[in-house]
C-alpha cells in the first residue's frame, strides 16, 4: 500500500469539487457511519465510498484501501469477540472463552463502521492537495496555521518515517535481529532496535524541518497568504445535499 | 557581499567554540567551495550565514556577519532568509510539501510576493532546472536528483541574491551531483547569484567554483582561488582533504623541476597541460 | 564463495520489466570485488541478494556452498556482514561496548566469547567503550557500525557506499580496516560510486547496466572498456581518462606516479 496517502492528479469532479466541500462531505460519512445502527445502511455506506472512488479515478487505490482495512478489521473482529460474551452462545471454545452471537454482531458493527469512516479521509487526500486543504482550513475556517501546518505535515512525514522504519528493520535484520520472523509475537519484543534509531531519525528530520520552513517564511504567515482561491459551483451545493441525505438516512435508516 | 568579522561560535551547552576567529569576505556573484574535515565547522558557518545562528540555534556569538549591509544578529531571521536561500543536506526534511507546485509556492506566499507575479515566477524556477514536468507530481515519488533539483527551484523562484548549500549532493550518485553542480554553475554566471556550498567531492568544487575556503578544527586555513589553494596540495592534506589525482599529477610533475606546470583541476586542463609539454619537448627536439 | 546462477529480481511481481535480468557470476573466497554502474543499474539490489534480504525471483544464490533462498536474512548475518550507508539506522544502544555486544548476543555467542571478541575489537579500533555512539561524528558511528559487523567474523562483507556522508580521512579508516580484513580472507563485496577508491582497493569490477552485468574484470581492464563505461554512464578514474585521452602509449597509466614517470620518460626521450 505504499504511497496510499499520496494526492493522485487526474481531472475527475471530485478534484474540481471546493476543498472544503470535500472535507465536510468526508466528516458526514464518518459521522453518518457512527450515528447508523444498521448493517445494510453501513454497507451502503462503503459502497458509497467506492463510487467516490470511481468518480475521483481512484477506483483501484479505493480497493486497495479495502482490502487493507478488512485486513485490518480481522484483528479487531477478533479481539471484540473473544472480550464480548453475552447473548446466545454459537461456538464454545477451550479455556471457558465462547463466540456469541452478541460478540459477532458487535463485531460486524464495530467493522463496518471503521471501515466506512477511514476510507472517505483517505480518499479525500487522494484527490486534495494537501495544500489545498491546508489553505481552506486557514482562510475558510480560520483555523490558525500552525495547526493546520502541523496537521499536513504530519501526513506527508507518514511515508518519510515509513521509508525510515523499513530502512531500519533491513539494516537490524542484516546483524541479525529477527525481524523477518513469521512470529507475531517474536516480532513485538523487537522494539528496541527499532524504535532507538526512528526516534534519533524523526527528531532529526524535525528539527532539518523546522529550519527549512522558517527559512522561508514559516512565521510571516497570514490568514490570507495562500495563493490559490477556491470558488463555489453547482456541483459543491450537490455535495452538500448528498451529505445532508446521508446524514438523515443514517438517523431514519 | 558577505563580510564575516572574527566570528566565533559556541554552542549552548557545548564545551569549547565550534569555529574560531573566521574573518572572510565573499563577494558578490562568487561561487564558493567550503571544505574540511567532519565537525570542522562548515554546517556551522552556513547556519552562521543564512542567521540560523543566532535565532534558531542559541549559543556565544562573537564577532559580526554582515549580508548586503544587514547585520545577522540585529536583523530578524526572515529579513535575512529574503536574501539567502538556503538548501540542506537531507534531502527529504527540508520539504514542506507533498507536491512539487507546493512546494514552489510556499515561500512565496510567505514572502508576500505579489499574486500576479507567483505563476510567472513558479513557471520560470522549473523551466531554468528543467523539471517543469515534474510539477504535479508528488515530492516522494521522485528520486534524490529530482528532490534536490525542486528544492533548488523552489528557493529560485523567491530570487534570493545568495544560494547556500550543504552538502546538496551527500546522498546523489555522480551524475545527478554533477547535474546539480552545472545548475549551481548556471545560477552564479547567469544570473549573478552568490553560490556558497560545502561539499565534501573535491572533484565537483575543482572543476565548477571559483574559490575554496579549507576549514579545519573551527579555524579557516585558506581562502582563496580555487587554483591558488590546489597548489598547497599538502595543507589540504593535513586538512584531510584529497586532492584530485589531476592535481596531484601536475605537482608531482613540478616537484620534479619542470617548470610553468599550471594546476590542473579537471581531466580537460591536465590533457591540455600534458599535450603542450610533450609538443613543446618534441619541438625543441627537432 | 558467492555464486549466482541466472538469477532475476523484479521488486514488483507484477512488474513487466525485471531489476536484474539473469546475471549469473562466480566470486571466490577472499576476493575484493566492486559493483559500478549507474543509478537503477542494479548494484544495491545484488549487494541484497547476497545477504538474503532480498529473495531472487528466478535462480539461485549460493552463499559458501547453501542455497540462501529459503534462509532467513537474519541468520545470514554471522556469515555476511552489511555496512549500511547509514550506521544511524543501526545504532541503538548507549554505550559502544553494548551495540558492539548486540549483534554477538543475538547470534547467540556466549557472555565470555562477547565479552572477549568485543574487547578485541575495541582495543583494534582505538575505541572508548563508555562513550554513547549518538554522540559522535557520523564517521565514527560508521566505524562502530564496522567494528560491530567485524565482531561477528563474517567470511563475506558487503559494503554500501562506503564513502557516503564522511570525509576522507574517515573513509581511509573504514577502507583500510576493510582492507585488513581481506588480507586474512574476508571477501568484500562493494557499491561504490567513487571511481577512485574502486580502483585503489578493488581487485575485479562488475560493471552493471539495466540489470545486467556487462563487463566482468581486473579495474585496469574495466575501466578502459569504452563500451561498457558508455553504457552504465561511468566516467573513469581521472588518470585512465587521461590516459585513454592522451593515447600515445599515456593510456597503460593507471596511478599519478605512474603518469607522471610515462610524462617523464617521454621528455627525456
Amino acid at each position: 500500500m505504499k504511497g496510499f496517502l499520496d494526492y493522485v492528479d487526474k481531472d475527475s469532479i471530485l478534484h474540481r469539487l471546493n476543498p472544503l466541500i470535500k472535507i465536510f462531505f468526508s466528516i458526514c460519512i464518518c459521522i453518518a457511519a457512527f450515528i447508523s445502527d444498521n448493517y445494510f445502511f453501513l454497507l451502503g455506506l462503503i459502497a458509497v465510498d467506492l463510487i467516490i472512488g470511481l468518480m475521483g479515478k481512484v477506483f483501484d487505490r479505493a480497493l486497495s484501501l479495502l482490502k487493507g482495512l478488512v485486513k485490518i478489521s480481522i484483528f479487531f473482529f477478533i479481539l471484540q469477540i473473544l472480550f464480548v460474551r453475552t447473548g446466545n452462545v454459537i461456538f464454545a471454545l477451550p479455556l471457558g472463552i465462547n463466540i456469541t452471537e452478541d460478540g459477532v454482531l458487535l463485531a460486524l458493527k464495530i467493522v463496518l463502521r471503521l471501515i466506512s469512516a477511514t476510507m472517505p479521509l483517505a480518499l479525500l487526500v487522494s484527490v486534495t492537495q494537501m495544500s489545498d486543504l491546508s489553505n481552506v482550513m486557514v482562510k475558510s475556517l480560520g483555523i490558525p496555521y500552525k495547526y493546520a501546518f502541523t496537521f499536513t505535515t504530519a501526513i506527508r512525514f507518514i511515508p518519510v518515517f515509513s521509508n525510515e522504519m523499513s530502512g531500519i528493520m533491513e539494516a537490524q535484520t542484516a546483524r541479525g535481529v529477527e525481524f523477518d520472523t513469521k512470529n507475531i509475537f517474536k516480532k513485538i519484543g523487537l522494539v528496541l532496535p527499532l524504535c532507538m534509531p526512528l526516534l534519533i531519525s524523526s527528531v532529526k528530520k524535525i528539527n532539518s524541518g523546522a529550519i527549512a520552513a522558517e527559512v522561508r517564511g514559516f512565521n510571516l504567515r497570514t490568514r490570507n497568504s495562500g495563493y490559490k482561491s477556491y470558488r463555489f459551483a453547482f456541483r459543491d451545493f450537490i455535495g452538500i445535499l448528498i451529505s445532508a441525505a446521508l446524514i438523515a438516512g443514517s438517523i431514519l435508516i | 557581499m558577505i563580510s564575516i568579522s572574527d566570528f566565533s561560535f559556541k554552542y549552548d551547552g557545548a564545551e569549547k567554540n565550534v569555529l574560531n576567529n573566521i574573518n572572510m569576505t565573499i563577494e558578490d556573484g562568487d561561487f564558493l567551495g567550503i571544505i574540511g574535515h567532519s565537525g570542522a565547522g562548515k554546517s556551522t558557518l552556513t547556519y552562521a550565514i543564512n542567521a540560523i545562528i543566532p535565532h534558531y540555534y542559541k549559543g556565544d556569538f562573537y564577532g559580526a556577519i554582515n549580508i548586503d549591509g544587514l547585520d545577522t544578529v540585529d536583523t530578524n531571521l526572515t529579513d535575512i532568509s529574503k536574501l539567502v536561500g538556503s538548501v540542506c543536506q537531507d534531502i527529504d526534511s527540508q520539504m514542506v510539501s507533498a507536491v512539487v507546485e507546493d512546494e514552489m509556492l510556499y515561500g512565496l506566499e510567505n514572502f508576500d510576493i505579489p499574486k500576479e507575479e507567483i505563476e510567472e515566477r513558479i513557471c520560470s524556477a522549473l523551466n531554468e532546472i528543467g523539471i517543469s514536468h515534474l510539477r504535479k507530481r508528488n515530492i516522494n515519488s521522485l528520486s534524490g536528483g529530482q528532490k534536490q533539483k525542486v528544492a533548488i527551484a523552489s528557493i529560485i523562484a523567491l530570487k534570493p541574491k545568495i544560494l547556500l548549500l550543504d552538502e546538496p549532493t551527500g546522498e546523489l550518485d555522480p551524475q545527478s551531483s554533477r547535474q546539480v553542480f552545472l545548475l549551481l554553475k548556471e545560477m552564479s554566471e547567469k544570473h549573478g547569484i552568490t553560490v556558497i556550498v560545502v561539499e565534501q567531492k573535491i572533484m565537483l568544487l575543482c572543476e565548477f567554483a571559483k574559490h575554496l575556503a579549507v576549514i579545519d578544527h573551527g579555524k579557516l586555513i585558506v581562502h582563496d582561488k580555487v587554483e591558488k589553494v590546489l597548489e598547497s596540495s599538502e595543507i589540504l592534506e593535513q586538512s584531510g582533504i584529497n586532492c584530485p589525482r589531476t592535481v596531484t599529477l601536475s605537482n608531482a610533475l613540478r616537484k620534479q623541476g619542470i617548470e610553468n606546470i599550471p594546476v590542473c583541476k579537471t581531466v580537460d586542463e591536465a590533457e591540455k597541460m600534458v599535450k603542450s609539454l610533450i609538443e613543446k619537448e618534441d619541438s625543441l627536439n627537432d | 564463495m558467492i555464486e549466482f546462477k541466472n538469477v532475476s529480481f523484479s521488486y514488483d511481481s507484477k512488474a513487466k520489466e525485471h531489476t536484474i535480468k539473469d546475471v549469473s557470476f562466480k566470486i571466490e573466497k577472499g576476493e575484493f570485488v566492486s559493483v559500478i554502474g549507474s543509478n537503477g543499474a542494479g548494484k544495491s539490489t545484488v549487494s541484497k541478494l547476497i545477504n538474503g534480504l532480498l529473495k531472487p525471483s528466478s535462480g539461485d544464490v549460493i552463499i559458501s556452498g547453501t542455497n540462501i533462498k529459503t534462509v532467513p536474512a537474519s541468520r545470514l548475518s554471522k556469515e555476511v556482514g552489511f555496512l549500511f550507508q547509514n550506521p544511524d539506522r543501526q545504532i541503538c544502544c548507549d554505550t559502544i561496548k553494548k551495540e558492539l555486544s548486540f549483534g554477538l548476543k543475538l547470534a547467540g555467542i556466549s557472555e565470555e566469547e562477547t565479552e572477549a571478541r568485543v574487547m578485541e575489537v575495541i582495543r583494534d579500533f582505538g575505541f572508548e567503550p563508555d562513550t554513547n555512539p549518538f554522540l559522535i561524528s557520523r564517521g565514527e558511528r560508521q566505524r562502530v557500525a564496522l567494528a560491530s559487523l567485524i565482531a561477528l567474523r563474517p567470511e563475506i562483507i558487503i559494503l554500501d557506499e562506503p564513502t557516503t556522508g564522511l570525509d576522507y580521512n574517515e573513509c581511509t579508516h573504514i577502507m583500510e580496516k576493510v582492507k585488513e580484513l581481506n588480507s586474512v580472507g574476508v571477501t568484500v563485496f562493494m557499491v561504490c560510486h567513487d571511481m577512485e577508491l574502486v580502483l585503489d582497493y578493488s581487485e575485479r569490477i562488475l560493471v552493471m547496466s539495466d540489470g545486467k552485468i556487462i563487463c566482468d574484470s581486473v579495474p585496469h581492464n574495466a575501466f578502459r572498456n569504452e563500451a561498457a563505461m558508455k553504457s552504465a554512464c561511468i566516467i573513469p578514474p581521472q588518470i585512465i581518462e587521461l590516459g585513454i585521452r592522451l593515447k600515445n602509449g599515456f593510456e597503460s597509466a593507471d596511478t599519478t606516479d605512474e603518469m607522471a614517470s610515462l610524462i617523464a620518460e617521454r621528455r627525456n626521450s
